[in-house]
């Protein structure tokens, strides 16, 4: 079982309590022009004046962008960071002015119904893009309890949408912290018949080993549980990335649905096929959509 | 041959435990981290395990956490489960 100490990633978000809240504020008094006019200048200056943020993207942007100047890495950081910071934006809108302030595009959510039919529960594969939680608000539509296999850091300041009007969360959040990486718990609800999610691009510590597939030309250690939960549960997987379309708009694009074979073993090789169809889909949405990718740690060292 | 014995020569086929001999194995050791040194998502593999060679489905997992801290605990699961069969 991977030491949690060791991770080098964090959940925690880089601005302080007062800052989230200023945001807060303004969406509930100016709405959201005003959130995102403040949201350019912020970003301007943690971009320009607080390097760790630069270093942070750096690793994944040198890959994605090999060969840039050093002004053309500024630009590419500050569009990285203003993408994060929009789907913080546009998250907290959701969780203050209520799902009709935010268009989440159906499309998508009919082919997770027909596999969810087939009976096995559903495993969605997502990853650290776009604004997930807004895909899961948009999977209320198929009326089945949805959980969330998630690391929250004790000391995250940005709120889960649902945290700001004190609703009861639309989803269940597993913790791969708990007992057996909450292995169990996976299990339980996919022998329920229900949905549960996992992030395919991040070993959360817990749940289980990882093995390594080239992405962006070098390898990272990607985890295998989701695709050993579906061989021994028989649960269809569908690699979904919710992401902000050009339009300011949030889709739900179902890059890929497959069925794992049964009873593929403990192994970790035998999973490897699957986490490489994963990484393709993955490195497919990065090209398309390179500005939504929220990993802003060195996923290619040796030591992850 | 009791539960215990084919319990411990299932895991040590099934799991590819080869270094291990069912004498290795004691009742009482944890199966997950310092015990048999199964990982988390062995237990994946070890519902698996009770399904296809006891033919119980470990349904609800609360009783999985119970049966899942020793040999000894598993044991006496697939008995329970068997004799209410």
């Amino acid at each position: 079982m991977p030491s949690r100490k060791s991770k080098q990633w964090s959940s925690r978000s880089i601005g302080s309590n007062w800052q989230h809240n200023v945001f807060y504020t303004l969406i509930r008094c100016g709405g959201k022009p005003a959130a995102y006019c403040l949201l350019l200048f912020v970003v301007l200056y943690y971009t320009l004046l607080r390097p760790e943020v630069r270093n942070r993207s750096s690793h994944y942007l040198k890959r994605r962008f090999p060969g840039r100047t050093p002004l053309r890495m500024l630009w590419d950081s500050y569009l990285l960071s203003l993408g994060i910071g929009r789907t913080l934006v546009d998250r907290a809108i959701l969780g203050i002015l209520g799902p009709e302030n935010m268009y989440v595009s159906p499309e998508g959510t009919s082919e997770l119904a027909e596999l969810l039919a087939e009976g096995h529960g559903l495993i969605l594969i997502t990853a650290h893009v776009g604004c997930w939680q807004l895909a899961m608000s948009n999977l209320a539509a198929l009326n089945t309890p949805v959980s969330l296999l998630i690391h929250r850091d004790e000391e995250d300041r940005d709120r889960h949408f649902f945290e700001h009007n004190s609703k009861k969360p639309p989803y269940r959040i597993i913790d791969p912290a708990g007992y057996l990486g909450g292995t169990l718990e996976m299990l339980q609800v996919l022998k329920n018949g229900e949905l549960l999610c996992i992030m395919g691009d991040r070993n959360m510590g817990g749940e289980g080993g990882s093995v390594s597939v080239d992405f962006l030309g070098g390898p990272v250690k990607f985890p295998f549980s989701p695709y050993k939960l579906s061989s021994a549960t028989g649960a269809p997987v569908a690699v979904i990335f919710p992401y902000r379309s050009k339009s300011g708009a949030y889709e739900l694009h179902v890059a890929k649905t497959f069925q794992i074979p049964e009873n593929l073993g403990r192994s970790a090789h035998a999973y490897l096929p699957f986490a490489r169809e994963f990484v393709a889909a993955l490195e497919t949405f990065v090209t398309e959509n390179p500005y939504q990718f929220y990993n802003f740690y060195n996923m290619w060292s040796p030591e992850e | 041959m009791d539960t215990k014995e084919k319990l411990k020569k299932i895991l040590i086929d099934d799991l590819n435990l080869e270094e291990l001999t069912p004498e290795d194995i004691d009742d009482n050791a944890p199966l997950f981290g310092e015990g048999l040194g199964l990982d988390s998502l062995d237990a994946v593999e070890l519902v698996v395990i009770i399904q296809k060679h006891f033919g119980i489905e470990i349904k609800n997992m609360e009783e999985g956490r119970v049966a899942f801290q020793s040999i000894e605990a598993l044991a006496a699961y697939i008995d329970t489960r068997m004799e209410s069969a």
